[in-house]
């Protein structure tokens, strides 16, 4: 007794086998059964528990493994009024992501086996896109004490990060990578010096003529080359999270070429901004971090992407409660909600621009990112066993973002009166068609 | 006047984004308030009825006074909000505090705001006029404009003339309204002062950068001379007010090796004995007071500017 869900002459295009062409994709109880052409005759005579099958009509849509995200904020526990696990995921859904990494950076922070029991627990009753949890690398992210990381992941943590580590002790951060590497799970960690971080906006000309302080890009470059280097050491599998910087691409590239195991991400509005927005009106949407850099770096994250020194893309989803980001530019908190965005954004300014094609696109929000999260055994491939996980999206619909057209709970989008390509129709998620 | 023709705006944010034709239109309107200061009775009609805010977030003298009696010669009646800004960050937020005093009546806000950006935020929350006194290291618009008006009553046009900055331009914003509008009125514009207060990229707006001043002390002009702030002595930006004065300190001896009709300048406060010597600041060549004096006409122009404006645009 079992449902299947029978997609229909979609443009299947799986990043994980290399297919891109027009076929049907068979979803059997919530696991992929086929991929080639079907109709709902063949579906009953082979899959014998089959009681109902559901037909997607996708004529004119791409069909595309659910999307990964590497990084998103969920704001629970301790941040429930601008987002929860559960509206989160939901939100993920109208975005076309059917697995989300949440971020420890929680109040309290995501630092014991409690706490990531919690997140999976939520997203479980949630029932939309599945939520894992990224868990700290050290107890309260300071620093300091290890986290119990062998725990963890038998909790379901999929990553250690201390996102925006408050200590700049380097000795911690390599030991902690050490140990991480017993696990084999990644350590994503903070692409910023923190001493070279205080600031409003990017360091440079657009900064010095708004009058607001600026951060370095040197901070992010010694972040990550200092993260490599440590990485290399402990045989560790360093992930560096959103990059902005040209010489922080450049660090990654020369790390992969010594054979460091280095993957790195790009948040998808880093490729549509640069600093120059934020001067012209104070908008404390355009205030994320880190910030918007200039038109030299965005052409440096396109060629990082390009020549797969950048392997994945996410979301960076941030929500801000509305009181705080109407604040003075210099106080507002930094943050932008992206999730409903992302895959948009992507179409919009990598394929429609031909920087990069739909396949190598989609490889950065699939394939690449699972692998990063080790999922990549059970998600992120239309093949026979796997998640039945869809993204089915029009590739030529435009959009106008609006504050109504976003789902999220708070509407702090850089994207606001801005007309995006590429709009996801439906998501098929735990044997799930969520229709949009 | 014809006013609404050449002003349009109903808030004054900054010189970037104003043309040359609007900076010269406030200019000439304040050379008709100047007279003004010279009657007997001081007191001009303009703003009767109006209600006049100043809303100052960090501390000031000179500018707060100099709008206060701008909006009093006008006859607007006038309030005076001082706010600690360590209250405003835990209590009411800028846009409520704004549209509170909205709410009262008010039609220009004048704004003083350690934040870059906040009489932006300002402007765009509310209908009420609003005028940056000063915001962050941004923009200080109305000195930079009777900046301007002083070394215009001195020589007129100022195209091709040469005017040096002399100082800690990244946290000035009295520098950054001088270039922008210098510049809109073709003026040769050099930034005299320690690498680690002059940022480089400010190359991109057609300026000259010096770190040596007495490479160039005959070849200005004009020196504007910026006030140098002793904490940014703790923060390693320069070593020393001693060797800050041995560098760019304008002494008579300085002084003397410039053009013979050189123009000194200061926005004050002075440090005296630091940026600038005692006799340079009192002596021939100085005309800090008169910056004052200006000061008060460029703001009576630019407050009934922005009323207009605003009055004619149905606001």
């Amino acid at each position: 007794m079992s449902k299947a869900i029978l997609v229909k002459g979609g443009r299947v295009v799986d990043p994980a086998s290399g297919h891109d062409k027009v076929a049907d994709v068979l979803v059997v109880a919530g696991k992929f059964a086929g991929i080639g052409k079907f109709n709902e005759r063949d579906v009953h005579k082979q899959h014998a528990q089959v009681t109902e099958v559901e037909t997607l009509d996708a004529k004119g849509l791409v069909v595309a493994p659910g999307l990964i995200d590497l990084r998103a904020h969920m704001g629970e526990p301790g941040h429930d009024s601008e987002e929860t696990i559960a509206h989160g995921a939901e939100v993920a859904v109208h975005g076309g992501f059917t697995t989300v990494a949440c971020l420890p950076d929680t109040d309290p922070p995501l630092d014991n086996v409690a706490a990531a029991l919690f997140v999976k627990r939520q997203s479980e009753k949630a029932g939309f896109a599945e939520v894992h949890p990224v868990c700290a690398l050290t107890k309260n992210r300071e620093g300091k004490e290890l986290t119990e990381i062998g725990q963890l992941i038998e909790a379901g943590a999929v990553a250690f990060s201390d996102e925006m580590r408050p200590s700049d002790e380097p000795g911690g951060l390599l030991r902690a990578m050490r140990y991480a590497a017993m696990f084999d799970r990644a350590v994503i960690e903070y692409a910023q010096d923190p001493g070279l971080a205080g600031g409003a906006m990017n360091a440079g000309y657009e900064a010095t003529l708004a009058g607001l302080p600026g951060i370095s890009a040197v901070g992010e470059e010694l972040a990550v080359a200092r993260a490599c280097m440590f990485a290399r050491e402990a045989g560790c599998h360093y992930h560096a999270p959103k990059l902005t910087t040209r010489n922080a691409v450049r660090a990654v590239k020369r790390a992969q070429k010594l054979k460091v195991r280095v993957t790195s991400e790009v948040c998808a509005h880093h490729l549509a901004f640069t600093d120059e927005v934020v001067r012209r009106a104070y908008d404390t949407n355009f205030k994320v971090f880190p910030p918007f850099r200039s038109a030299d770096d965005v052409a440096w994250l396109k060629r990082g992407l390009k020549e797969g020194v950048i392997t994945c893309i996410s979301s960076g989803h941030h929500p801000v409660a509305p009181q705080e980001k109407e604040l003075e530019f210099g106080r507002a908190p930094f943050g932008a909600v992206g999730l409903e965005t992302a895959l948009s954004v992507v179409i919009t300014k990598l394929v429609n621009t031909g920087d990069l094609t739909l396949i190598e696109a989609l490889e950065k929000l699939t394939v690449n990112p699972a692998g990063v999260l080790r999922l990549q055994h059970k998600k992120a491939a239309i093949a026979a066993g796997f998640d039945g996980d869809l993204c089915l999206f029009d590739p030529k619909a435009e959009w106008e973002v609006t504050p109504d057209a976003l789902m999220s709970r708070t509407k702090n989008s850089p994207f606001l009166g801005a007309t995006l390509t590429g709009k996801v129709r439906f998501t098929v998620t735990r044997g799930r068609v969520i229709e949009l | 006047m014809t006013t609404a023709v050449a002003w349009k705006r109903k808030d004054l944010l900054g010189l970037e984004e104003l043309s040359r034709e609007e900076i010269l239109h406030v200019l000439d309107t304040a050379n008709g308030f100047k007279e003004i200061s010279t009657r007997s009775i001081k007191k001009a009609p303009a703003l009767r009825g109006k209600v006049v805010l100043n809303l100052f977030f960090e501390p000031s003298t000179r500018t707060k006074a100099s709008f206060s009696l701008a909006a009093q010669r006008l006859s607007a009646d006038l309030v005076d909000i001082v706010k600690e800004a360590s209250s405003a960050v835990k209590g009411e937020s800028l846009v409520d505090t704004g549209r509170n005093l909205e709410a009262m009546g008010v039609d220009i806000v004048i704004v003083r705001h350690q934040q870059a950006g906040a009489p932006a935020l300002l402007a765009r929350s509310l209908d009420a006029c609003v005028v940056n006194a000063g915001d962050g290291t941004h923009e200080h618009p109305t000195q930079g404009l009777l900046d301007i008006f002083t070394m215009r009553e001195k020589f007129g046009d100022l195209a091709g003339k040469k005017i040096a900055l002399v100082g800690d331009i990244t946290h000035s914003r009295v520098a950054r309204s001088n270039i922008w509008g210098l510049r809109k009125l073709g003026a040769e514009v050099g930034l005299i002062g320690p690498k680690t207060l002059i940022p480089g990229s400010l190359k991109e707006l057609g300026v000259n950068i010096h770190y040596n001043l007495d490479e160039v002390v005959d070849h200005y002009d004009v020196f504007n001379i910026l006030r140098i702030q002793m904490e940014r002595q703790n923060k390693g930006l320069f070593p020393s007010v001693r060797e800050y004065h041995y560098l760019y300190g304008i002494d008579s001896k300085r002084l003397s090796r410039m053009k013979p009709d050189v123009v000194i300048m200061h926005p004050g406060p002075i440090n005296r004995g630091i940026e600038i010597s005692q006799e340079v600041a009192d002596g021939e060549n100085s005309v800090i007071l008169r910056q004052v004096a200006n000061g008060l006409a460029v703001r009576m122009a630019v407050l009934v500017l922005v009323q207009s404006a605003k009055e004619a645009h149905g606001g």
